[in-house]
C-alpha cells in the first residue's frame, strides 16, 4: 500500500503561490529524492508534511486514509520526522537526553523522578536495531557533526517513524561521514522506513535513491525512476524553460580598468576557498551559487568581516591588505547586507543618522558635527532617492520594507563608492523597488562604479549581469560571460561538481 | 502609515516630558506640604549640592548604557577614587596629583572592563561586577578597612567644601559635565557612534563603525567619572571610608533608567539622566523634611522607578 500520497496541494503566501497543485506518492522502505532549484518549493512542502504550515487546498493519504497535519506533535505522531540541516538538539544535554526530548520521560517508582535505567535500556536497543554506534553519555555539544546527525535520526526512530525526511544531510558531513549515514538509510529503508531525501548533491541522489521528484517553481514537474535518468536530463527538467537567454549590456563606461581583482582568497573559517575573480570598472559581475555555497561569506570576506587565511584583495588596482568595514568604506567599498534589519539599519535611529553613519567624518567639524550640512545632504538624497517618510528625522523602523531598502542604497552611495558588493538586493521586496534597483545598479555602472552581487535568483543574474561565476560549495567553478547563456547551463555547473566529484577538503 | 504612527499628540507629549510632569509636581506637592523648609532658595541649592554626586556616576551609567552594556562596578570604582586620592594627599603628593592620579587609573580600569567584554564577548553585567568585587577587596586592602581622616590637607577638601557667589562649586561641576555630556552625545560623532552601537552593533560594524573601540571608550569614560564622584564626595567629607560610593550605583541606574523615560523615549540620555537623578535627590530631601523615615524613602523611590518604566512600555505597546 502507499504509504504518503498527496495531491493538489497549494501553498499560498499573500498573492503568491509557493505550492501549486503539487502531488508526490511515497511507498515504504523507498528512497525518494525532492530536488529543485532555490526557491522550487520543496522547504514548503517539507513544512507541510511536518505540520509547521497548513495547507491551502489539497489531500494528504497516509496509508490509505485521509489525514489532517495540523501541528509537528500531529505529525509525528503518525510517524513523520524530518532531520533538518541546523541541527535542532539541545547542546548541553547528553544524547540520552536529547533522545527523549518531548517525549514523556519514563517515570521511577517514586513516580516524581526519572527512571534513568529504562531510559538507557531503551537507547541502547535502539542503537542495535539500526547499528549506530555513538557514545550517548556525551552531550551534544561535544559530538561530531556526524554523531549529531545520528542522534537526530535515533530521536526520529524513538516513536514508530515511518516517513524520515532529510533535509540536506550531508551539508556539513565529509565524505567518509557521509558513508556511515548512506549504511544507516541502508538499514533504515530495509526495515520499511521510507526516506525523503531533499539535496543539492546529484552523485548522493542517483546512488542512493530509487525515484526522483522534480520540483519548479513551486510546481511538480515530473517523478522519475532513477535508474531511468540522469543528471543532465535531470538538470533540464530542474531549469526554467521559460528564463529568457541572457542578452549582453551595452556596458559603455568599461575601460577594462579592475574594480576588484581577487587571488586565492581563502578565509580562516573555511568558508571562502581559493576563490580569484576580477570586477571590472563599469561592469556588473554575479555570482550565483546554491544555498551553502559560500555566497554571502565571499561578499563579507572581502568587505572585511571575515579574517583571512591566504589570497590577496586588489581595489582599484591598490592592495587591500587585511581589510575592515572602515578601511572599505575609505577605499570606496560598500556593502549592501542581506539581512536588512539585522546589518544595515538602526531601526530605533532616524533616517538622517542611518544614511550618514558611515560618512559621519565629513561631517565633522574640529569638536561638532556639522548638522546643517548633514540635513542638506540628506534632505537632497531622500529626494533623489524618492524616499517615502514624514521627514529625515522618522525612525527607519517605521518605514515600510522597500522605503528602508532606499535608505541602504542612498547610505552607500553617500560614500562614493566604486564597488558596490550587494547581497541580494532585491530579497523581500516589491516588482516595482526590484525594477528600480536594477535600474540603479545599472546607472552605477554606467558612472564607472563595478558591481558585484550575488542571487539565488538566477533570472534576476542573468538578467542585469554582464558576467558571472558560478559558486559551489565555497570555490568558484565556472566564470561567464554573460552573452546567450542559459539557465540550463548555469545549473549544471552547481550540480555536476558534487560531493566526490574530486576536490573536497 | 506614517500618521497612525505618529500617535495623537498628547500621547507622545506625555511620553516625552511625562517624567518631567512627574518631577513639577512632586516639587509643588512638597512646596504644598512644608512651604517653610521646603520651597526655599537656601534648600533648592543644598538640593543641588545633594544632588550632584549622583548626578555625576550616573551620567557615566548613560554612556556604557547607550552602548548597550552595564557597568556594575561603578560604586566600588567610587569608592577607589575617593580612597586613593585620600592617601595620597595624606602622604603628602600635591593635591593636583592626588586628584588626577586615581582618574587616569579609574581611566584605566574602565577599559579593562570595555576590552574584557569586547575581547571575550562576556556579559557586562558579570564582568564589572567581578571587576567590582575586586576592587572592593582591594579598598579593604588600602584603608584596612578603616576611614581615611587624619592628616588630610586643608586644600583637599576646597572642590567639595566652597561655594561660589553662594553656590556650592559641587554644584557647577555637576552642571558644567551634564552639559559637556549632552555636547558629547548629541553634537559629536563619537556621541553618534555610541547611540549607533548601542541601537544595532552589527549595523554598526558594517558602517564602519569601530564597535569595540567604542564600547572600550564607553566604559573608559564611566569609570573616569565614577573615581571623580568619588574623590569629590571625600573632598566633600574630608574623609574616604572603603565603601563610600558603594551605595551609589543602584541610584546612578535608578536615574538613568527613570532617564530613559524622557526626552528620548526608551533611549539613554543626559538630560533624561538628570532629571531622573534630580526627581531622585528631591524625593530623598523632601521626604527627609517630612521626617519620613530613610528605608520608606527607598521603597517610594524604587515604587516610582517601577512606575515610570511600566508607563513608558504601556505608552510604547500602544503606539
Amino acid at each position: 500500500m502507499t504509504l504518503l500520497k498527496v495531491e493538489g496541494l497549494d501553498k499560498v503566501f499573500g498573492q503568491h503561490y509557493a505550492l501549486s497543485g503539487v502531488g508526490i506518492e511515497i511507498e515504504p522502505g523507498e528512497v525518494h529524492a525532492l530536488v529543485g532549484e532555490n526557491g522550487a518549493g520543496k522547504s514548503t512542502f517539507i513544512k507541510i508534511m511536518t505540520g509547521v504550515y497548513t495547507l491551502d487546498a489539497g489531500t494528504v493519504e497516509w496509508k490509505g486514509a485521509k489525514v489532517d497535519i495540523p501541528s509537528p506533535a500531529a505529525s509525528r505522531k503518525i510517524g513523520i520526522n524530518v532531520v533538518h540541516q541546523d541541527r535542532h538538539l539541545v547542546p548541553s544535554f547528553t544524547g540520552y537526553e536529547n533522545l527523549f526530548l518531548g517525549l514523556d520521560y519514563p517515570a521511577n517508582k517514586s513516580r516524581i523522578g526519572v527512571n534513568w535505567k529504562a531510559m538507557k535500556r531503551r537507547a541502547e536497543q535502539l542503537k542495535n536495531d539500526f547499528g549506530v554506534e555513538i557514545d550517548l553519555n556525551k552531550t551534544a555539544d561535544r559530538m561530531s557533526p556526524p554523531e549529531k546527525t545520528m542522534l537526530e535520526i535515533l530521536r526520529a526512530m524513538m516513536l514508530e517513524c515511518q516517513l524520515l525526511i532529510l533535509d540536506e544531510p550531508t551539508a556539513s558531513l565529509t565524505d567518509q561521514e557521509a558513508e556511515r549515514l548512506f549504511a544507516l538509510i541502508g538499514r533504515l529503508t530495509a526495515q520499511g522506513t521510507a526516506i525523503l531525501y531533499v539535496s543539492h548533491r546529484m552523485d548522493e541522489i542517483f546512488r542512493l535513491s530509487d525515484r526522483i521528484t522534480v520540483f519548479r517553481n513551486g510546481q511538480k514537474v515530473a517523478t522519475v525512476v532513477t535508474e531511468t535518468t540522469d543528471k543532465d536530463s535531470l538538470v533540464r527538467l530542474m531549469s526554467n524553460a521559460e528564463v529568457k537567454k541572457s542578452q549582453k549590456r551595452s556596458g559603455k563606461a568599461q575601460t577594462g580598468e579592475r574594480a576588484l581583482e581577487l587571488n586565492g582568497l581563502s578565509t580562516k573559517d573555511g568558508m571562502v576557498r581559493d576563490v580569484s575573480l576580477n570586477v571590472g570598472k563599469g561592469e556588473i559581475v554575479g555570482i550565483f551559487g546554491l544555498a551553502g555555497a559560500g555566497r554571502t561569506e565571499l561578499l563579507e570576506a572581502i568587505y572585511g568581516l571575515r579574517e583571512l587565511k591566504d589570497g590577496s584583495i586588489a581595489i582599484a588596482g591598490r592592495r587591500s591588505n587585511a581589510p575592515t568595514p572602515n578601511r572599505s568604506l575609505e577605499n570606496g567599498v560598500v556593502l549592501i547586507p542581506e539581512e536588512r534589519k539585522r546589518d544595515a539599519l538602526i531601526l530605533g535611529m532616524s533616517i538622517r543618522e542611518n544614511m550618514t553613519l558611515p560618512v559621519l567624518k565629513r561631517f565633522s567639524g574640529r569638536l561638532k558635527l556639522r548638522s546643517r550640512a548633514e540635513r542638506a545632504e540628506v534632505a537632497a538624497w531622500m529626494q533623489h532617492m524618492d524616499v517615502k517618510a514624514a521627514g529625515s528625522e522618522q525612525p527607519v523602523g517605521q518605514l515600510s520594507g522597500g522605503n528602508q531598502q532606499k535608505v541602504v542604497f542612498a547610505k552607500a552611495l553617500l560614500s562614493n563608492p566604486v564597488l558596490f558588493l550587494c547581497d541580494e538586493p532585491t530579497q523581500a521586496v516589491d516588482v516595482m523597488t526590484r525594477e528600480e534597483i536594477h535600474r540603479l545598479l545599472k546607472t552605477q555602472a554606467d558612472r564607472g562604479c563595478g558591481v558585484l552581487f550575488v542571487s539565488s535568483d538566477l533570472q534576476e543574474v542573468l538578467d542585469i549581469s554582464d558576467r558571472l561565476y558560478v559558486l559551489h560549495d565555497r570555490r568558484i567553478v565556472a566564470e561567464l560571460d554573460n552573452d546567450g547563456v542559459t539557465a540550463e547551463q548555469v545549473l549544471g555547473y552547481c550540480y555536476s561538481h558534487g560531493k566526490g566529484s574530486g576536490h573536497h577538503g | 502609515m506614517v500618521e497612525a504612527r505618529a500617535g495623537i499628540p498628547y500621547v507622545k507629549l506625555i511620553r516625552t516630558y511625562g517624567t518631567v510632569a512627574a518631577g513639577i509636581l512632586i516639587i509643588l506637592a512638597f512646596s504644598l506640604l512644608s512651604p517653610d523648609s521646603f520651597a526655599t532658595i537656601d534648600n533648592a541649592i543644598n538640593i543641588s549640592r545633594q544632588i550632584s554626586f549622583l548626578v555625576m556616576i550616573a551620567l557615566g551609567a548613560t554612556l556604557v548604557m547607550s552602548v548597550g552594556e552595564f557597568d556594575l562596578s561603578v560604586g566600588a570604582v567610587a569608592s577607589f577614587g575617593g580612597v586613593f586620592a585620600a592617601k595620597m594627599a595624606v602622604a603628602g603628593y600635591p593635591i593636583w596629583l592626588a586628584f588626577l592620579a586615581p582618574i587616569a587609573v579609574a581611566f584605566a580600569i574602565g577599559f579593562v572592563n570595555g576590552w574584557i567584554v569586547t575581547r571575550f564577548r562576556l556579559l557586562s553585567f558579570i564582568t564589572t561586577l567581578a571587576m567590582g568585587t575586586i576592587l572592593g577587596g582591594l579598598n579593604f586592602r588600602l584603608t584596612g578597612g578603616a576611614t581615611v581622616f587624619e592628616n588630610i590637607p586643608d586644600g583637599f577638601r576646597y572642590l567639595g567644601q566652597t561655594e561660589w557667589a553662594g553656590i556650592p562649586v559641587l554644584s557647577f561641576i555637576m552642571l558644567l559635565l551634564t552639559l559637556v555630556f549632552w555636547y558629547v552625545m548629541s553634537h559629536m560623532a563619537f556621541g553618534r557612534k555610541l547611540y549607533a552601537v548601542g541601537g544595532n552593533e552589527s549595523a554598526s560594524r558594517v558602517a564602519g563603525v569601530k564597535v569595540e573601540k567604542n564600547k572600550n571608550m564607553a566604559f573608559a569614560l564611566c569609570a573616569v567619572l565614577a573615581a571623580l564622584t568619588g574623590i569629590l564626595m571625600a573632598s566633600r567629607l574630608g574623609s574616604a571610608h572603603p565603601t563610600a560610593g558603594d551605595g551609589l550605583f543602584l541610584s546612578a541606574y535608578a536615574a538613568a533608567f527613570l532617564g530613559m523615560t524622557s526626552f528620548k523615549e526608551g533611549v539613554p540620555n543626559i538630560w533624561g539622566t538628570f532629571v531622573g537623578a534630580a526627581i531622585i535627590g528631591i524625593l530623598a530631601n523632601g521626604l527627609t523634611i517630612l521626617e519620613v523615615p530613610t528605608f520608606m524613602q527607598d521603597v517610594i523611590t524604587g515604587c516610582i522607578v517601577i512606575a515610570a518604566v511600566i508607563m513608558q512600555k504601556l505608552g510604547r505597546g500602544k503606539a
